[in-house]
């Protein structure tokens, strides 16, 4: 590479983008390559106002290859998934897809994720679910459950071991 | 017995780059009754052409297959090179190696020349039974007509009949002008725009060689080039044009005065159910809106209609019924402009839901001396004073969920009307220009541009997402910088959007009339987008303006003048040369069915009753093939493009 | 209406805390001579671990669809998170057939398979194009006149339009027929296009609570009676959280936040309870009251 960023002497990453790319074809869309940097999304993005999230700038680093500055930005994990973005994107492109290519490559990379993530992770491959049902209360503050409302218990996968070995083969997969 | 000569064009390194030249003459000069093959570098060239008249009187050929590019590109070159060496131009046969073979095979140069050979091979099958045609001499009529009577209509117009011809021009709004009329001021030079373009309508009016149909359309095109026969529908305009003298005393008085959607004003204004769209209109004549008049929608209009009541001269005339007049010409030249996207297909920018959002087009009439509200700019919504106007620009362009285009001049129209409003209103009013990137490309429109980057306008580079509609009504958005990089909140009194310049909504029917092409746009084609800029892909009949895609006035003139030339090139000739390569119906084979005779979309096709089959009218066939492919007894057959011969050339590469 | 009955995926938040949803889903929809069939072995839809590994998420859905397609059944998801990520399984494994036969090879280790012949809805078209409004209409017994309700629809419900969706991605409008159906008004507000802010609520609270705090602000200050969704996300949010949300955006807010089929159960006459309206934590009694004025 010719190019280097001489505010962090960091270099475009050919490799890391074309996975960013693969990644954004597998889901049938367009490369940041079409990006014309107008800022729509920017001017609407939900997390934006809140978090400093620019997917305008998220789009503009993976076109320049910049990818390793993205997988260590603490933004691209305040995407409230809002899609306003992909939908009004006058290119047709999707910042919201692209930060979520970026975050999966930051997890197989191994970067440090918060343990929401990890949590939720563990869930389904144990369950099947993100969560098990809920002791809540109602509005007078009485504790309620699942069956103590007559609902029928949830009937989740039979086999969960199975399941789980299958969830972990298909994450090493690229299945997009 | 046919001798061929096979000649094998390098096109520079075009073919040659790929293409084992060598061994592709090597190759051709085995093929049957091939005498000789050779190669050149620029067969298109003059050395070129004398390799192939040289060749020709040496080897005493009399069948050529020429290996180069596109037959659109040099069949013409190849057929005069021949043609001086004493041969029938039509015992030509063209591989064309370039585009099929070349330039999409550029990596595979083995497999390359290997499919060179085959394009070769077919040609030559087919050269050894092409006939010798003769072509023949059709009168040319020396009409033309126009259709669509904006500035490009206009421009065409007039330099045709400056040349003495007769020219018809055909207008479907009442009066001619188009959307320039609308238009306050023009970019980059600022001349008033009514100011340049009401002259040159009043030369329509009273050119002696323009005949205008205003109120009129185009209902039905036969023939072909140097002899289109033409159905123009005449609406009626319920008022007797001869006797109106645009006094205007009727719409003064009209029932529905003030009631009626201006189209001329985008619908800021209102009119009456009878009128002129506009003071300076040409032909000055009154027009009664069938869709809008009482008198017409239910047979009553009060005890009596007023209109009738007062004018004088008797014009009133709710009898009137729609005229169809035949027109005979030997070019048309289009000139049908454009139309805006409907900005409500914009949901995010609430153009329905405030009506202190427009379009730039309405911008114009609001800003206009003669617009509605008399040039001065306030709040359509409640009248109040206007404190801060912001332009969004691309706003439905460069969007592949509207019109992926440019629309080329949004730019420059947001940045004159800028200069018109800080011009009108004054220090005090803020201007904000959100852009994306300022195109100014045309002659003197960066320094236009320049004087507007004068600091009393903010210029924003960045596109909101979403515009909304406060309580209080005033318009607000966030637009991210991203020069400054800040997300900052806009509030203005009034927000100009600047969507594209689209086909007409009747585009597509006008082209089926007109059996003229599309592009992917919408907009009409133009045969080659460098070269043949105002060419269609059917003879004699050109384009010119905003039809066939978004410009600027210097561009919409100069391209009018162009398709006016071309037009010109056409009708003052005397006589055409008709193409040879037409239908032929075999009459052994015809049983009379009458298949063709539907099909033939230029009524080529005739059944001769006395002997029970179907014949060709040379002049008319223009050779499309419809008849051959429908034909059930296979009677019909395209010369020099025979079945027998497509299936020979077939055999040669399986 | 062609369907009799249709399997019901309820994903991960309905049927383990979203109680309110379920119990007035179960209670409504048979009224229409709809059948809801539970079946075994459903997981989820894999939305939430988009951040983590789309693969996942593609796997996920797929599988769910090819368990009801495995029963011959359409699937009712009326959780727009797990509508999009069905809808978006379906349509990339449609555009991509290689992809589908990688995915089929998976699934065959479960012993199912991904065809997808069956068809999916959402709550929302479910009710405005299935059931249809003149049915809606005809089973009112108690129209909730005189009340203004806020439409939510849920971004996901909604966006993105390259997919299908069950209602325009810019302009919707079901759910304010639908309200209208059963009597109460629906104006338009700027916000009602915005986010909850319920994904980023697990690694980010604050931004979560500040988005959910926003809209209710904005919705309270329009003059709504209330607000209505149809995702088991919002109204955990907006419902659930209402007061958190106000602490976070220093406003008090009190503003009823119900299900759609909540309102149109009460609009028929059910009984409160039935509907799982005591479990709502937000206002909703002020409804009733607002309602005899
Ligand atoms: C807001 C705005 C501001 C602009 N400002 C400038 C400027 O400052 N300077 C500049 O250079 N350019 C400007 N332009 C561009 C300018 O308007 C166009 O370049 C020009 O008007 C195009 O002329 P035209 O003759 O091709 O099309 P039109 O003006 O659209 O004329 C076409 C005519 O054909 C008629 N017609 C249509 N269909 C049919 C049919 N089927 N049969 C018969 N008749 C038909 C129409 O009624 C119309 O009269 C501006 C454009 C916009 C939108
Ligand atoms: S809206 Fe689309 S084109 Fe514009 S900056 Fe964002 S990603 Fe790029
Ligand atoms: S999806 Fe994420 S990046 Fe896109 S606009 Fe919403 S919050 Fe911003
Ligand atoms: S001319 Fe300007 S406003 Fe129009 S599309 Fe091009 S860049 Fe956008
Ligand atoms: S080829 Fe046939 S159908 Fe076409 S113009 Fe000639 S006669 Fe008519």
């Amino acid at each position: 590479m010719s190019i280097v960023d001489l505010t962090s002497m960091a270099e475009p990453e050919g490799e890391a983008q074309k996975k960013v790319n693969e990644i954004i074809k597998g889901l049938k869309e367009d490369i940041p390559n079409d990006c014309y940097q107008c800022g729509k999304c920017t001017s609407g993005c939900e997390a934006f106002i809140l978090t400093e999230l620019e997917p305008h700038k998220v789009m503009a680093l993976s076109k320049s290859g910049f990818i390793d500055e993205l997988l260590n930005s603490s933004e691209i994990w305040t995407c409230v998934t809002c899609l306003k973005c992909k939908e009004r994107c006058p290119q047709d492109l999707a910042p919201v897809d692209v930060i979520f290519a970026v975050k999966n490559i930051a997890v197989v990379s191994g970067k440090q994720i918060d343990s929401g993530y990890s949590n939720m992770l563990q869930a389904v491959l144990g369950t099947g679910f993100i969560q098990s049902p809920k002791e809540v209360v109602d509005r007078e503050n009485n504790a309620v459950t699942r069956e103590g409302l007559g609902l029928t218990p949830m009937k989740g996968p039979e086999e969960i071991a199975k399941l789980q070995q299958v969830l972990m083969k298909a994450a090493m997969e690229t299945l997009r | 017995m046919a001798r061929i000569g096979v000649f094998i064009c390098h096109c520079g390194t075009n073919i040659g780059g790929v293409v084992d030249v060598d061994e592709l003459v090597k190759f051709s000069s085995k093929l049957d009754d091939v005498v000789h093959a050779d190669d050149y570098k620029y067969m298109c060239s003059d050395p070129g052409g004398k390799v192939i008249k040289d060749a020709i009187e040496e080897h005493d050929l009399n069948r050529i297959v020429v290996t180069s590019c596109s037959p659109r590109m040099h069949e013409p070159t190849f057929q005069s090179v021949i043609e001086d060496a004493g041969l029938n131009r039509f015992c030509l046969e063209m591989a064309n190696v370039r585009e099929h073979c070349s330039w999409v095979h550029k990596d595979e140069k083995e497999e390359a020349t290997k499919k060179a050979k085959d394009l070769v091979a077919m040609a030559v099958r087919k050269a050894k039974t092409l006939e010798a045609l003769t072509s023949f001499q059709k009168d040319v009529v020396h009409d033309a007509l126009v259709i669509g009577a904006g500035i490009a209509g206009i421009q065409a117009a007039l330099d045709m009949a400056e040349t003495g011809k007769k020219v018809y021009l055909v207008e479907r709004e009442p009066s001619i002008g188009g959307r320039m009329a609308q238009l306050d001021k023009t970019f980059p030079t600022l001349d008033c725009s009514s100011c340049i373009l009401t002259p040159k309508m009043m030369d329509v009016a009273r050119h002696p060689n323009i005949e205008l149909l205003t109120y009129s359309e185009v209902a039905e095109v036969d023939g072909s080039v140097g002899d289109f026969k033409v159905k123009v529908k005449r609406k009626p305009t319920y008022v007797d044009w001869e006797k109106c003298n645009g006094c205007g005393e009727c719409a003064q008085v009209c029932r529905m005065k003030e009631r009626v959607s201006d189209e001329f004003n985008e619908g800021l204004g209102k009119r009456s159910a009878i009128y002129v769209p506009f003071q300076q209109a040409v032909p000055l004549k009154y027009t009664i809106d069938p869709s809008k008049c009482l008198m017409l929608l239910s047979g009553k209009c009060g005890d009596s209609p007023p209109c009738q009541d007062v004018c004088e001269l008797g014009a009133i005339d709710y009898q009137q019924e729609e005229k169809i007049i035949e027109l005979n010409v030997g070019s048309i030249v289009v000139a049908t402009g454009y139309d805006m996207l409907d900005a409500s297909d914009m949901y995010e920018y609430s153009y329905s839901r405030s009506p202190d959002i427009i379009t730039n087009l309405e911008f114009e009439r609001l800003i206009s001396s003669s617009g509605p509200t008399s040039g001065h700019v306030h709040r359509l919504s409640d009248g109040e004073e206007v404190k801060s106007v912001s332009f969004i620009l691309c706003a439905g362009s460069r969007d592949k969920d509207h019109k992926e285009y440019c629309c080329r001049i949004g730019c420059m129209s947001a940045l004159k009307q800028a200069y018109l409003l800080r011009d009108h209103m004054g220090e005090d009013l803020e201007i904000n220009i959100c852009y994306t990137d300022i195109r100014s490309f045309g002659k003197g429109y960066e320094e236009f541009y320049r004087r507007i980057r004068d600091g009393r306008s903010n210029f924003i580079r960045g596109r909101p997402s979403e515009i909304d509609v406060d309580e209080d009504g005033k318009l607000i958005y966030n637009i991210f910088d991203t020069t400054t990089q800040k997300l900052l909140e806009v509030r203005s009194d009034l927000i100009v959007l600047v969507p594209p310049l689209v086909p007409r909504n009747d585009s597509g029917e006008l082209s089926r009339i007109l059996r003229i092409t599309e592009g992917a746009d919408g907009f009409f084609l133009e045969s080659h987008p460098k070269l043949k800029p105002s060419d269609t892909t059917t003879d004699g009949i050109f384009i010119a303006g905003c039809c066939q895609g978004p410009k600027d006035i210097p561009d919409v003139v100069a391209q009018a003048s162009g398709a006016a030339a071309k037009a010109m090139g056409i009708i003052s000739r005397e006589e055409l040369e008709s193409d040879p390569m037409i239908a032929w119906a075999d009459p052994d084979m015809c049983v009379g069915c009458g298949v063709c005779v539907d099909v033939c979309p230029y009524s080529a096709r005739e059944l001769n009753e006395v002997m029970g089959i179907a014949e060709v009218d040379a002049i008319l066939c223009t050779g499309c093939g419809g008849c051959i492919a429908s034909c059930p007894s296979n009677a019909c057959i395209h010369k020099n493009m025979t079945k027998q011969q497509i299936l020979r050339m077939i055999d040669e590469v399986i | 209406m062609d369907l009799d009955k249709i399997g019901l995926y309820l994903g991960c938040l309905i049927p383990t805390e979203q109680y309110a949803y379920e119990l007035a889903l179960r209670e409504v929809l048979p009224e229409f001579g709809l059948e809801l069939v539970d079946i075994e072995g459903p997981a989820c839809c894999g939305a939430p671990l988009r951040h983590i590994n789309l693969s996942l998420t593609m796997y996920l859905s797929a599988r769910n669809i090819a368990l009801f397609e495995k029963e011959g059944l359409d699937i009712l998801a009326p959780c727009p998170y797990c509508h999009q990520a069905l809808s978006e399984a379906k349509d990339i494994m449609k555009k991509n057939p290689a992809l589908k036969e990688k995915v089929n090879t998976y699934l065959k280790e479960e012993g199912l398979e991904y065809r997808g012949t069956n068809e999916h809805f959402h709550l929302l078209d479910l009710l405005h194009d299935e059931i249809g409004i003149e049915k809606i209409k005809e089973s009112i017994k108690e129209p909730l006149e005189g009340l203004n309700i806020a439409a939510h629809y849920g971004c996901h419900l909604i966006r993105p339009n390259d997919i299908p969706r069950p209602d325009h991605s810019e302009d919707p409008q079901k759910l304010e027929t639908l309200l209208k159906a059963i009597g109460a008004k629906s104006e338009y507000y700027n916000e009602k296009l915005d986010c909850c802010g319920a994904h980023i609520f697990i690694n980010d609270q604050e931004s979560a609570l500040t988005k959910t705090g926003q809209k209710l602000e904005a919705v309270q200050k329009h003059g709504f009676d209330g607000m209505t969704t149809m995702c088991p996300w919002g109204q955990r949010m907006f419902d659930a959280k209402q007061d958190s949300a106000g602490q976070t955006v220093g406003a008090s807010l009190s503003l009823p936040v119900i299900y759609y089929i909540q309102l149109l159960g009460l609009a028929m006459g059910k009984e409160q309870e039935k509907l799982g309206l005591h479990l709502n934590k937000s206002p909703v009694d002020k409804l009733g009251s607002k309602e005899e004025d």
